[in-house]
């Protein structure tokens, strides 16, 4: 298989909708990411495609063929795709060599076979060595690893990831982050990868689906999402940021809660906007637009993290981490602005952003 | 879409249509079974009318023979003929001689002997004969001067006609008159035959709606024969029986239909989904199996107990209530499992954290005992109670006697007494609140207790302040599981009690059924008794564990830091030791002392009083070893077919969220918190053919009573194990290409196996040794092993029977041994 088309698909569980006209095309080899709040609906849409969930409307394509839809229903252990769950659910009363054999034991590859691929594929994810030993003698990432091993060990061309990396301590997770990336390259597969923690959607992803309350809000590459969020949400989930409500003109968009002053801005909108600024987007200057008082700073090493009352506001505000010993607390500072995002202002904001379902 | 959509409501509408025709279906055959029962309530059947009906029925099955008959007979040699004809009349003369006399049996035999097995028919054919051949016929004068009388008048006609029959001195009725004239013998009868005939077959309405009435309810054929059969034994109840029941097996059919489309119907508007799913018709055949053997029983006798003559009356209960041995057995009831109770969960709490959270010596040993203790039948512990505290002869007492030097005089302890029998009962219910609370206790989160030593608490101060309350739902659910197990034994209150003249409920309603048919019926007063305290109990347990969910605690496996008793580490070591000698170590040495003796009141080592004979003659006998292989035979049936229950109602709980998956849960439940003795009152009165099931003295009434008892203990094992099994675990095996059946055998089986087993086990060991409910359902050819050891207590020889008490306990710690082994040390009970 090389591409996964899901046309419209609508997910309820009663009157419960939890995923709305899901529209996408995953093509070959790419790494795709579902990203968004827990109960946005990326988990239902994974098992969609694994075939554990069926949707209630819209259909699912591998390649051309319909795998659910109207009234067919391919069930997961005919769709040939290879699954990792948060729990692991390495199968406590088996070994790893088993556990990982088991998928080819069901389709019935000679031993010899089953042997050569398992090894092969215990190197590839570093447990050689662990082939005999009983899941509860393993520890979190190696269980991790073998439930990566057991999804791999088919070959199949779809890799479907459910927050696999969540339940792992936070080196450990830099760590595999990265092998899964390599994993995936070097056997040019598709992955779905499911996660809450924008980092990992960002160090990972071809594309990335951001969702929130069972709506897709953007699709794109991580910087796409990152530098032009298509809305508040989006500028909210990912990274860090602050919104003030102004007004755009030419040239500029005046904000009251920064005790009326204005921010230089070259973009279309005008009117009342949500302005929203990174904090790293940010920088102490001699001459910016923004003046106000340094209020608290944390020294966290790599960066400064400060926080700058200006008018009513205390604004976040993140630079390196040499500035730390440049500014005084309490001192006056002038603030420019690197980048700035501009959105018309509906009044829906706060809605927006609350994130539930 | 559209499309899908319209062949979907297409479909829909189909399956809706299908409810809807079940459902009719099923008031259909409820209307017509209470029609049935309202005109046979109309009809005023007696025997006479019975036969008349059963004659008309005959004539029809005759007239559709007529064809062929008819001329056969009329080709007859006149000889022949009057030969049959005579034949005929003797023979029916004969059959209402013996029919008056009510020597049934006699006219059966005469049946019989016409043309064996086809005798009814036969005979049906010989009237119908004799109608046609016999003599001249009744002029239509004659005719109409017979059916002119009606009513009354007519069936006092029909009588005399029957008397000129039997005896030709007779004197024959008036309007009959004519017919008999210059006629004598044979051909006298066979005119007034017919004009009896011609009398009784007259459409005179009473008697057509009798035949009509029989016809609607005895449908088939096999039916009519046995209606027929019946009638000429002069067993009109028994037709009574077979009419009603027909009708009242029309009604719970129906009502079984309609109910399941009812909930078809439920259940597919509730998921919104019109289409039938394999996983409903599970649900709903377990939920049928246990509304037929387990909620029709409880709610017939509740009618029967409140409606006894078919209007409200409380003239029973008040009958029943006001017997002062009735009233002493409720006060006793209530005061026994109230003290049991009380003393067992007083026992239970201190044994519990000793053993659970402290650093006691030889704390597993000691869980190990008390909770052997659970699979210990109540009855073995009454009778070594009763070798030792028997006011003359028991071991305790003589011993009491000799270091007080007392006299010789009886005491100064009685088991015979409601105290005797509250030790008794407490010393083998308290493991019940034991394990209930231990279980708790071992789930419960350390920390928390951690938490109030930190803050400056003492241990003891810990356990009050924290312990205590954070397990005080489990206490009140052990405690009330007591109550209801105190209340509901009989085994220990008919072997201590009964001599003693100290009645429970229990052992009233035994007594009772063992009266015959008016002894059932006060049965059942009594039973509403037991029922409505066991709904009480169930509900209040129910409120407690809903309200109450806290203990729940992290699922994770903890591994609860030990309270140090430092200096008091021994002394409640020995205080533990010395209750596991008392309660648990003494009774069952004293059941095997016993087994050795030949002379129970002397010391086994008193000269030439040791032997193995016992043993020897005990388990040499037929009946012992029939009944032994009879109570593996039921409890592993039980046992085998209660696992598969479990299996399914654990799958559809844990694996799906089909609608109605907790339905069979619930009537479970209900069911294991129904006293034995009433759920075994309640079969025997419906399953004896009265709702058209009839297993009442075979095996399978005793299967289903303790797969109703025991089933949700092996559910309640596979649920928690299932529960405890991850989906994901399935999942993945699922994504690697593993079908549903597949994945069960592979992944989900052997995790859960060890869960299975113990089920298994959990239902079949009380099944095995089971008394209450088996004293009320054996037969001759289904005694188990429990009942016969009872039987051999009460009526053969005290050291037998403590013989078989041993090997019974030796069979089941054998059994736990297996299933120890069977899941490698994780069960055991």
């Amino acid at each position: 298989m090389a591409t996964v088309t899901i046309q419209k698909v609508t997910k309820a569980f009663g009157d419960n909708v939890v995923l709305r006209e899901f529209d996408a095309v995953f093509g070959e080899g790419e790494f795709i990411t579902l990203l968004g709040p827990s109960g946005c609906g990326k988990t239902t849409m994974l098992r969609m495609i694994a075939g554990f969930e069926r949707p209630t409307e819209g259909e699912i394509y591998f390649d051309d063929m319909l795998v659910s839809g109207g009234r067919t229903f391919v069930p997961p252990e005919k769709r040939g795709v290879g699954m990792v769950f948060q729990s692991y659910a390495v199968w406590p009363h088996m070994d790893v060599f088993e556990n990982v054999a088991y998928p080819l034991t069901i389709r019935h590859t000679p031993k010899s076979e089953i042997k050569a691929r398992v090894e092969k594929v215990l190197a590839i994810v570093h447990l050689s060595r662990y082939a005999e030993r009983l899941p509860s003698q393993l520890s979190g990432g190696q269980q991790q690893r073998v439930a990566l091993a057991r999804a791999l060990v088919a070959e199949p061309k779809l890799l479907l990831l459910d927050e696999p990396l969540s339940n792992l301590d936070a080196k450990l997770r830099e760590s595999m982050r990265f092998e899964i990336k390599e994993i995936q390259q070097k056997l040019g597969i598709n992955v779905v990868y499911v996660t809450h923690d924008q980092t990992e959607a960002m160090a990972m992803s071809d594309r990335i689906f951001l969702i929130n309350r069972g709506v897709v809000q953007q699709c794109g590459t991580p910087e796409e999402i990152y530098n032009t969020p298509a809305n508040q949400f989006v500028a909210d989930f990912l990274g860090k940021v602050d919104f003030f409500k102004g007004e755009a003109r030419d040239g500029e968009v005046v904000i009251p809660a920064l005790g009326g002053q204005s921010i230089p801005y070259a973009g279309a909108q005008r009117g009342k906007v949500d302005a929203a600024i990174r904090p790293e987007n940010f920088y102490f200057t001699a001459d910016g637009p923004l003046h106000g008082t340094l209020e608290r700073q944390y020294y966290l090493g790599d960066v400064d993290d400060c926080r700058v009352r200006i008018g009513e506001s205390l604004v976040r505000v993140i630079t390196n981490g040499f500035a730390f010993r440049t500014l005084k607390t309490g001192a006056a500072v002038t603030l420019g602005v690197r980048d700035m995002m501009v959105f018309p202002d509906d009044g829906l904001l706060e809605q927006m952003l609350e994130i539930s379902t | 879409m559209r499309k899908i959509d319209r062949s979907q409501s297409r479909a829909a509408l189909a399956v809706k249509a299908l409810l809807l025709a079940l459902f009719l279906l099923g008031a259909g055959l409820i209307l017509n079974g209470r029609r049935g029962m309202r005109e046979y309530a109309a009809s005023g059947f007696s025997a006479e009318s019975a036969y008349r009906a059963v004659y008309q029925l005959g004539r029809e099955t005759a007239r559709a023979w007529d064809k062929t008959l008819a001329p056969a007979l009329k080709t007859l040699p006149d000889a022949d003929r009057d030969r049959l004809a005579e034949t005929t009349a003797a023979l029916l003369r004969e059959s209402w001689e013996s029919l008056q006399k009510g020597g049934g049996a006699e006219a059966d035999a005469l049946l019989q002997t016409a043309d064996g097995a086809a005798g009814e028919e036969l005979s049906q054919k010989l009237l119908y004969a004799s109608y046609l051949t016999a003599g001249p016929k009744l002029s239509t004068a004659n005719r109409k001067q017979i059916t002119a009388q009606t009513g009354e008048a007519a069936a006092e006609l029909r009588t005399a006609l029957l008397a000129a029959v039997l005896d030709e001195k007779a004197e024959v009725p008036e309007a009959a008159q004519k017919l008999t004239e210059k006629r004598t013998g044979t051909e006298r009868a066979a005119m007034l035959m017919q004009a009896y005939y011609v009398s009784a077959g007259a459409s005179e309405p009473d008697v057509m709606e009798q035949v009509n009435t029989l016809k609607k309810s005895v449908r088939d054929k096999a039916a009519q024969l046995t209606a027929f059969r019946m009638i000429a034994r002069g067993e009109v109840s028994a037709v009574e029986q077979l009419v009603v029941g027909h009708s009242r097996t029309a009604i719970l059919l129906g009502a079984i239909l309609a109910f399941n489309a009812l909930l078809l119907a439920f259940f597919m508007a509730g998921e919104g989904v019109w289409r039938l799913n394999l996983k409903w018709v599970l649900i709903l055949l377990i939920v049928d199996f246990l509304l037929l053997f387990q909620l029709l029983p409880l709610v017939y006798m509740l009618i029967r107990a409140l409606f006894p003559e078919g209007r409200f009356s409380l003239e029973t209960i008040r009958r029943l209530y006001t017997y002062s041995l009735n009233l002493d057995a409720v006060k006793n009831t209530l005061i026994a499992a109230t003290m049991t109770m009380a003393f067992g969960t007083l026992l239970a709490f201190p044994l519990a954290w000793l053993v659970g959270r402290t650093d006691l010596y030889g704390k597993k040993f000691f869980r190990g005992l008390f909770v052997l203790t659970y699979m210990v039948p109540p009855y073995v512990g009454a009778m070594a109670w009763l070798r030792l505290l028997n006011p003359n002869v028991g071991t305790v007492n003589r011993w009491l006697r000799a270091l007080l030097r007392l006299s010789d005089a009886p005491g100064p302890l009685n088991v015979y007494t409601l105290p005797g029998m509250v030790w008794v009962l407490t010393s083998f219910y308290y493991p019940y609140a034991f394990i209930t609370v231990s279980r708790a206790m071992e789930k419960m989160d350390p920390s928390l207790e951690e938490a109030s030593r930190v803050s400056g608490a003492s241990p003891l101060k810990t356990v009050f302040t924290v312990t205590l309350p954070m397990m005080l739902p489990s206490l009140i659910s052990g405690a009330l599981l007591v109550f209801v197990s105190a209340m509901s034994c009989y085994g220990i209150p008919s072997i201590i009690g009964s001599p003693g003249r100290v009645h429970t409920v229990t052992t009233r309603i035994v007594e009772y059924v063992s009266l015959g048919q008016q002894g059932l019926h006060d049965a059942t007063g009594m039973a509403v008794f037991l029922m409505l305290l066991a709904v009480v109990i169930l509900f209040l347990s129910d409120v407690v564990l809903a309200r109450r969910q806290y203990i729940t605690v992290s699922g994770k496996s903890v591994r609860p830091a030990l309270v140090e008793l430092g200096r008091w580490r021994l002394p409640l070591t020995a205080l533990v030791s010395l209750f596991a000698v008392v309660v648990i170590l003494i009774p069952f040495a004293t059941i095997l002392l016993t087994s050795f003796k030949i002379d129970v009141g002397k010391s086994v080592l008193s000269a030439g009083n040791f032997t193995l004979s016992n043993w020897k003659t005990v388990f040499a006998r037929t009946e012992t070893v029939n009944s032994l292989k009879n109570s593996l035979l039921f409890a592993s049936v039980a046992a085998t077919v209660g696992i598969l229950i479990a299996c399914t109602v654990s799958y559809l709980l844990q694996r799906t969220r089909i609608r109605g998956r907790k339905l069979p849960d619930f009537l479970i439940t209900l069911g294991s918190g129904t006293p034995s003795v009433v759920i075994a009152l309640g079969l025997i009165m419906t399953m004896k053919g009265n709702f058209g099931i009839n297993i009442y003295n075979t095996a399978y009434i005793m299967i289903i009573a303790y797969l109703i008892k025991y089933l949700m203990m092996g559910m309640r094992t596979v649920v928690s194990a299932m529960s405890q099994i991850h989906v994901s675990l399935e999942e993945s095996s699922q994504i690697s290409g593993a079908g549903w059946g597949r994945t069960m055998r592979r992944i989900t089986g052997p995790l859960i196996f060890p869960s299975i087993a113990a089920g298994w086990f959990l239902i079949f060991i009380p099944s095995f040794y089971e008394l209450s409910m088996t004293t009320l359902l054996y037969s001759s050819t289904t005694k188990t092993i429990g009942f016969q050891l009872y039987e051999y207590w009460t009526f053969t020889s005290q050291p037998m029977s403590c013989a078989m008490a041993f090997g019974i306990l030796l069979i089941v710690m054998l059994l736990n041994l297996i299933l120890n082994r069977l899941t490698k040390g994780e069960f055991s009970i």
